[in-house]
């Protein structure tokens, strides 16, 4: 036998029966340990591949994707005629892929030298973008300049995670032309998001905030693409796995006419207050302007702590639109109501004369007409074209406050004018009832004589004055003033487009209308006119002064004299040509003074502008210099 | 010398276990090779040739041979050992390769088996009923040398997995449960000195593994993109060659330590659960062997090359699904390397020599 021969060399032992047994038993342990340890894997793949399966593949995408926005360029914003007031330019944005960043600190340390940026503004963007996820790239700095961005492209290799991106950023050719009609674009902030202002924006999207810009966010947005790339660990692109193109956003067309809006804007200088400037016969806005202006590029980039001061200063208030969201007092432009009022209601005929010896007696009180010399016996006619009081105290009592309001309220006076824009106040016109309401207390006839001659209670908006001369001039139709010419899609398509909107027509007749508008006529055109300044060689303009006091004066002072803000503010109302008005102004001059001496000048710069521009023929008056009452304006405030 | 029993007693449940996980082996080899950019897959499949030829080879000799020559395995295991810290290569921090020409031998691989070897024999010849703490100091000695010397290396998995064979082959040999209990209540003593003794990359690991999101570029980011490489391979898998874990290099080491990964992530759960059940046979054989053996040598050295085989398995797959510690132990056959497949091969060599002489004591 070799077998047990070999067994013989080896002396091989074997077992005995109890080790067999033994030996048994510690095999079918090793048995149940390796089933039991399989078992653990196998719930664990269960647990990670079927009940996780899911997120761990997004996981995977997550590192395997990164998704680049591809914003769409903005819409346009264009005048009347297609000039472009805000365009778009390419802004360079420095960001960083949180989730490609090992160690943020160290990145901070060589990235933020190259950055002409505060470190604080950075960490406050930094901390911002900790609300959406990692891979998203975070804007740290936007529109950086060229030597900075080619700091940071030389040294990219040094600073994984940095990206730059280049979204469309805005651009006004004109500059700051009309920025309170226009609005700015700003950065989407945190109370946005918390208020869900924006649902298709993201944080580090510039998104509009006011005017034009927020009015019609949606369709200048445009639609966002997106493209996904893949990449491997190191960041290296491996392949672009799907591309969605953006879509622009659609382009809007003002009502505005660049030039006109420009010699608003001239015509203002640097006064405080606003010019409105309406088609008649539509309602199309021509030209708004309110000063102080501001740059809108200010806000795009972010405003800092000193300019903020600046456009909150609570006397320049540079960030309101005088023209819709400040009310002030009429002055005699209100005397418009009041005679439309008075012939209407037959307290007066064309021929009815009071007699103006400089002041009114009510009871003890005395109540002045500005001209303290008296207008002798004064009719309708030239109450209007000399703006005597005394009459309309006459006149406003005789009517009393509740007609008064009546009328006012006709000519939409005390009511919003319907502007699409957010803030528009409503003015004021007083009644009895809301007086008792407000102060419970009865109306004064005092109180009625103040109202007459548009003081005391009564407060209206540019807006709503140009609203009322422009029904004036149109014959009564009262249109809603608006800015929108048309929408038109990328694809050249009109979206939407101006359509008049006739809200009303006020309660005057034709007859006594044509009364007024014949003294209308007078208040321009009159040796004794109050608005002689608004004189146009060859065109008949029409309109009405006004002057607001903004504090009680016991005795007439020179406003040059007061201090500025305690100044009277200035008002003119006007259109031209009289007989067949193309355009109907609304001036008013904050602590301007004079209404004919301090609005007059302004309307009449933007007539005559206007008249130009709709002539047929270039130059409409060649031997008027178009700036020559502007020089007379900078004379004074000098 | 070749009985025709031989054949008659050839495991092929062994045997084609061991073919089918050397072809998803391969197959997921091409895959990782894909995305490391070097061709490791035509590389393996040589060694895979060579471990089969190994693996006759250590079918073919009487197995009892093994106990007279155990003493010169050991001394030339230490010796080489020795000398890969002295004239080692390095790589990435440790020093584990002897450059022998043709290949780079990894000593620390063969030390696992000639453990296995070594302490088969010792207990053969020490044969006891039941063993004390006391009687086991030589054994324990002659597994701690070797440990010791592939922690300096370092190769923290290694030498655990010496341990742990020391301790699987005590118990098959059969020792006191009042000893187990009185080693594991040291052991527990002993774990804050030992924690001294590790280096700091082995410490974040095992800090990483308890808590992994703590860190996610450093230590942790092996296990977390390791467990994103399995999860997302979901139930059929993302498909072959388009793993994005892997294909992207997120996934390190995807043909060493991770290959396991790779294979989840393009299979899924179906194709995890066929490369486990090729394993369960392998072990499943691999006990029923040591336990069909007549003798204790050929039992002992069938349970140790088993407990070779289900370690190495336990702490990998244990590693990738974030179960363990990361701790660089290959998976058998499936991990490129060609130590390590072939002291695999030479232990199912082994396996099918114990069973294909188990008629001997007929």
């Amino acid at each position: 036998m070799r077998i047990s021969g070999i067994k013989a060399i080896l002396n091989v032992k074997k077992f005995g029966p109890e080790d067999q047994g033994q030996r048994q038993g510690l095999c079918n342990g090793a048995y149940i340990l390796i089933f039991l340890c399989l078992s653990v894997f196998v719930a664990r793949l269960w647990y990670l591949q079927i009940i996780n399966g899911a997120e761990f593949r997004q996981k995977a995408e997550r590192n395997r994707l990164r998704i680049v926005r591809l914003q769409p360029p903005r819409g346009k914003i264009l005048d009347r005629n297609g000039r472009l007031l805000a365009g778009v330019k390419p802004c360079f944005n420095i960001c960083i892929v949180r989730k490609d960043v090992k160690n943020m600190e160290a990145l901070l340390g060589r990235l933020l030298p190259l950055l002409n940026e505060q470190e604080s503004a950075v960490r406050v963007r930094l901390r911002a973008s900790l609300q959406q996820p990692g891979y998203i790239p975070a804007v740290i700095k936007r529109g950086a300049d060229w030597d900075e961005i080619s700091r940071v492209e030389a040294r990219l290799a040094d600073l994984p995670g940095v990206v730059i991106e280049v979204t469309p950023g805005r651009k006004y050719p004109y500059g700051s032309i009309a920025p309170h009609l226009l609005g700015y674009l700003g950065e989407l902030s945190q109370a946005d998001i918390d208020a869900n202002r924006f649902p298709k924006a993201q944080p580090g999207d510039l998104v509009g905030k006011y005017g034009v810009e927020a009015r019609f966010q949606s369709q200048l947005a445009g639609i966002k693409g997106e493209r996904r790339l893949e990449v491997d660990s190191r960041m290296m692109l491996k392949r672009v796995v799907s591309e969605k193109k953006p879509v622009a956003g659609d382009d809007v067309y003002l009502t505005i006419d660049v030039d006109l809006q420009m010699a608003a804007e001239e015509g203002l200088g640097d006064e405080v207050g606003a010019v409105v400037a309406l088609e008649p016969s539509t309602g199309r806005i021509l030209a708004m302007a309110s000063t102080p202006k501001f740059d809108p590029e200010a806000f795009a980039r972010g405003v800092t702590v000193k300019e903020w001061k600046i456009l909150n200063d609570p006397l320049y208030r540079p960030m309101r639109n005088k023209a819709i969201q400040e009310a002030y007092a009429p002055g005699s432009t209100f005397k418009i109501v009041m005679a439309c009022a008075a012939l209407q209601e037959r307290v007066v005929d064309e021929s009815t004369q009071f007699f103006c010896n400089g002041f009114f007696k009510l009871g003890r009180r005395t109540f002045r007409c500005w001209d303290w010399r008296g207008h002798g016996q004064t009719n309708i006619y030239k109450a209007i074209v000399q703006s005597c009081d005394v009459y309309f105290y006459n006149v406003g009592l005789k009517l009393g406050v509740d007609r008064i309001a009546r009328y006012a309220h006709g000519f939409g006076l005390g009511y919003r004018t319907g502007i699409d824009l957010p803030g528009e106040q409503r003015g004021l016109i007083p009644t009895r009832e809301w007086k008792r309401k407000r102060f419970h207390e009865a109306w004064q006839k005092g109180e009625t004589l103040n109202i007459s001659i548009g003081q005391g209670f009564v407060l209206t908006t540019p807006i709503q004055m140009a609203s009322l001369i422009s029904s004036v001039a149109n014959g009564g139709d009262i249109y809603r003033p608006q800015f929108l010419e048309k929408i038109v899609g990328p694809d050249a398509k009109v979206i939407e487009s101006f359509t008049k909107d006739k809200k009303g027509h006020i309660p005057v007749s034709a007859r006594n209308l044509n009364i007024v508008k014949n003294a209308l006529k007078g208040v321009v055109q009159d040796r004794h006119g109050t608005a002689r300044r608004c004189r146009i060689k060859g065109i008949e303009v029409a309109g009405k002064t006004g002057t607001a006091q903004v504090i009680k004066q016991t005795k007439r002072r020179q406003s040059e004299k007061m201090a500025w803000k305690y100044r009277d503010h200035a008002w003119f109302v006007a259109y031209a040509p009289a007989d067949n008005p193309k355009i109907a102004v609304a001036v008013l001059v904050e602590h301007g003074g004079h209404g004919g001496s301090a609005a007059a000048p302004i309307a009449k710069l933007v007539i005559e502008r206007w008249l130009q521009l709709i002539s047929p023929k270039p130059v409409l008056m060649p031997q008027r210099r178009a700036d020559s009452s502007l020089h007379h304006m900078a004379h004074r405030l000098s | 010398m070749f009985d025709k029993r031989y054949i008659e007693n050839f495991d092929w449940w062994l045997f084609l276990a061991v073919i089918g996980i050397m072809v998803i082996g391969f197959i997921n080899l091409n895959s990782a090779s894909a995305a490391t950019g070097y061709h490791f897959q035509y590389k393996q499949l040589e060694w895979y040739a060579l471990g089969l030829i190994v693996m006759f080879g250590f079918m073919c000799f009487d197995y009892h041979v093994i106990p007279s020559l155990a003493g010169y395995i050991w001394i030339a295991t230490v010796i080489l050992l020795v000398l890969v810290l002295f004239m080692g290569k390095s790589v990435g921090g440790s020093q584990r390769w002897l450059s022998l020409g043709f290949m780079r031998l990894q000593p620390s691989e063969l030390a696992k088996l000639s453990t296995v070897m070594v302490l088969s024999s010792w207990f053969y010849k020490d044969e006891r009923e039941q063993y004390r703490i006391r009687d086991l100091w030589k054994p324990a000695l002659l597994t701690l040398i070797p440990a010791v010397l592939i922690q300096r290396q370092p190769d923290l998995g290694t030498s655990l997995l010496l341990l742990a064979l020391f301790a699987s082959i005590v118990y098959i040999a059969g020792i006191r449960w009042t000893s187990v209990i009185l080693v594991f209540t040291t052991l527990m003593a002993a774990m804050p000195l030992a924690w001294k003794l590790l280096k700091p990359y082995q410490r974040r690991r095992i800090e990483s593994f308890l808590n992994p999101e703590s860190d996610p570029f450093g230590a942790g980011y092996h296990v977390i993109q390791s467990k994103i490489a399995v999860g997302s391979g979901q139930f059929t898998g993302m498909g072959y060659m388009k793993g994005s874990q892997a294909q992207l290099k997120f996934l390190p080491e995807v043909h060493t330590d991770f290959a396991f990964s790779v294979w989840s992530e393009e299979w899924g759960f179906i194709g995890d659960m066929v490369l486990l059940s090729l394993y369960a046979i392998l072990l499943a054989r691999g006990i029923a062997i040591a336990q069909e053996s007549k003798e204790p040598f050929g039992s002992y050295l069938a349970f140790g090359v088993t407990a070779m085989i289900f370690w190495q398995m336990l702490v990998n797959i244990g590693m990738v699904t974030g179960l363990m510690p990361v701790v660089g132990v290959p998976l058998p056959l499936i991990s490129y390397g060609g130590s390590s497949v072939l002291t695999t091969m030479m232990g199912i060599g082994l396996l099918l020599n114990v069973r294909a002489r188990r008629f001997m004591f007929h």
